[in-house]
């Protein structure tokens, strides 16, 4: 049976950067339209089923219910927790379940968490978050036919995707402690607290695994001085601060800074950072997520064991020269 | 955001402050001591503390009928506020308004409310007022997820937004409506979805995380005082007790109760205090004696005040 998964975070795009920036609300029934279209998408290429993650607000059940698809769906077997580790969960438990690609609605954050849990299985991401560098702003129809003729084979994983770096958050004995798909900053708050960050003056450093000069968040820093592909593997380490250069960043929605950038630094496959600043949080994809402790150290690696990623792009275009969507009249 | 030493502390006082006074309200209701109702606030306290620790004295709030929290938030008087709830007529109302009225305009408490919904259009009102006079204020409206659903709090967010006023709407959605779950009573889950119909930022923190609480009620706070208008912060919580001292709470699972109190927000606050060197155990412990005798003192003075006189029972009558 041809089936993907679907998670979907009902908490994606409600985070204090309304108050501190000029996010938009992304509400849940937003979220269910865009479910709907992905599964028109994915009914037009023959999926027959949906394994999706359970959620407070019942995003792909609403979204089911409202139009009438063939696909069948089955929530993954778990509980919701409402934290993000339901989707860490639901990440493996879908890969156990052998679904040839996971969408993800949500932000960097979404697809980090998914990331965590998956590793093997190509992901999809579509954003509803709000610094969305991973995710893709397309159109969910469109990503429905491209996830979907990837899962029917029409189109292999090796010629329709790509595998995404990853920052690797280690601890002083090398445990993996948390990664991130996009960027990692030192930030010399002590606590998590409502996790955005907004304020680059409590900003030391910042490691990125991609950026563009049209790009959001703290990789559009970078990306006023290099465009690195997420297909090249090679990173980027900034140490902010005067004597260097300084640009003009859209660090979040409705707010630019200028960023003083006293260092930077290519990084190599396999390349650590050591960061010896503590007490502080590390950021993660825009998301105070790891405080280290006074006289404790973390190291920041560039990999590339990240999650494989659908190119919708060129699986469209894959799909366009076999004449996939070219039908007999 | 840098979050000073003092605030940090502050904020853990608070919700101490607020578990132990609700903790002493269980026991003296369940000893038929107290009269008339109490809705308790027990492990909401984070809401409370980091939305106050984020406004001035001058600052108003509206409060709830689960109002306890929030008024020892703002400072209210331990005594004065026990001594009501006893029903004693040196309370704050002598003792003839009971849990549901206590006020101190001085310290700008407009009210508890026994009317599910009704401090919306006070705190909007009281929005008005600060605009009018052209005051360095904000004006707090403390609401559940029950009070989202009447037609009070949604003319407030409608007025607020579209005059503009420094109001800060704090939604504390504990889940239930006194024994309604949210799944039966609105067609969405997220209070703050609702913002964007209202033209104003609307936001989601976790309500057991004082910090979280305490950064995003700052940022709403400083919109409204830089003259940006409205704002909506809904804090995800959950009441421990039931509606009401009394409630079987037979419309909900233990198996609920007990994974939010895995998230009781003030051993974690205390754990960071002290990991994080703020505090020593020894200087925690200090804090957590003086509140108890705090609150000692409090009781006693409630139990030793007279009960008002049956000839006072016009004073105060306005209408």
């Amino acid at each position: 049976m041809k089936t993907v998964g679907i998670i979907a975070n009902p908490i994606s795009g409600k985070d204090i950067r309304r108050l501190v920036a000029h996010g938009s609300v992304f509400d849940n029934q937003e979220k269910v339209r865009i479910v709907r279209r992905l599964l028109v998408g994915l009914a037009s290429v023959g999926i027959e089923r949906v394994i999706f993650m359970p959620d407070y607000y019942a995003i792909v059940q609403r979204a089911h219910k409202g139009i009438h698809s063939p696909i069948e769906i089955a929530s993954a077997p778990m509980c919701a927790e409402n934290t993000q580790e339901d989707s860490t969960k639901a990440a493996r438990l879908m890969v156990d379940a052998g679904v040839g690609c996971i969408f993800v609605l949500g932000g960097d954050g979404t697809s980090r968490a998914v990331a965590k849990g998956n590793a093997v299985v190509p992901i999809l991401p579509l954003s509803t978050g709000t610094n969305n560098v991973f995710p893709y702003m397309i159109e969910a129809t469109v990503a429905g036919l491209a996830g979907g003729v990837l899962t029917s084979g029409q189109i292999s994983v090796e010629e329709g995707c790509f595998r995404s770096p990853v920052l690797e958050v280690l601890d002083d004995d090398n445990n993996l402690v948390d990664i991130a798909l996009v960027d990692a900053a030192v930030h010399t708050d002590t606590f998590v607290g409502s996790k955005a960050i907004w304020s680059m003056k409590q900003i030391t450093q910042i490691v990125l695994t991609r950026c563009r000069p049209d790009s959001i968040g703290l990789s559009a820093i970078g990306g006023q001085l290099h465009t690195l592909t997420p297909q090249e593997h090679r990173g980027l380490h900034l140490i902010l601060g005067p004597g260097g250069k300084r640009v003009l960043s859209p660090i979040a929605p409705g707010l630019i800074e200028p960023v003083d950038i006293a260092l930077e630094d290519h990084l190599t496959l396999g390349q650590s950072i050591r960061v010896d600043q503590s007490p502080c949080v590390i950021a993660l994809d825009g998301e105070r997520e790891v405080e280290v402790k006074r006289g404790a150290h973390v190291h920041i690696r560039f990999s590339d064991r990240g999650p494989w990623v659908v190119d919708v792009s060129k699986v469209m275009a894959l799909a366009q020269q076999a004449g996939i969507f070219v039908q007999p009249r | 955001m840098t979050i000073k030493k003092k605030t940090m502390v502050q904020m853990y006082n608070t919700m101490y402050r607020i578990r132990q006074f609700e903790k002493k309200l269980q026991e003296f209701f369940a000893a038929g001591k107290i009269p008339g109702f109490v809705h308790l606030y027990l492990g909401e306290e984070a809401v409370a503390a980091g939305t106050c620790a984020a406004l001035n004295k001058e600052d108003y709030i509206t409060s709830t009928h689960r109002g306890h929290g929030h008024l020892i938030a703002k400072g209210g008087d331990l005594k004065l506020m026990m001594a009501e709830i006893y029903g004693k007529s040196t309370g704050y109302c002598k003792g003839k308004g009971g849990s549901m009225h206590i006020a101190d305009v001085d310290l700008g408490i407009l009210g508890a409310n026994g009317i599910v919904g009704g401090g919306g259009p006070i705190a909007a009102g009281a929005g008005m007022a600060i605009q009018y006079r052209g005051e360095d204020r904000v004006a707090v409206c403390f609401f559940g997820d029950g009070a989202s659903n009447q037609g009070t709090t949604q003319e407030a967010l409608n007025l607020a937004s579209a005059w503009n006023l420094p109001v800060v709407f704090v939604n504390e959605n504990n889940g239930y409506g006194i024994s309604c779950p949210i799944s039966k009573s609105m067609a969405i889950t997220d209070i703050a979805d609702r913002a964007a119909g209202y033209d104003m930022p609307g936001v989601i923190v976790d309500g057991n995380d004082v910090v979280a609480v305490y950064e995003a009620i700052t940022a709403a706070v400083e919109r409204a005082r830089k003259g940006e208008g409205p704002s909506l912060v809904e804090c995800k919580t959950y009441r421990w007790r039931g509606h009401f001292e009394g409630d079987a709470c037979t419309y909900r699972s233990d198996d609920e109760l007990d994974e939010w109190v895995k998230k009781d927000p003030i051993p974690r606050f205390a754990k960071k205090l002290l990991d994080d060197g703020i505090l020593t155990q020894k200087e925690l412990d200090k804090l957590n004696a003086d509140i108890d005798d705090e609150l000692a003192a409090a009781i006693t003075f409630a139990e030793e005040s007279p009960l008002p006189e049956p000839a006072d029972m016009f004073d105060d009558v306005y209408a």
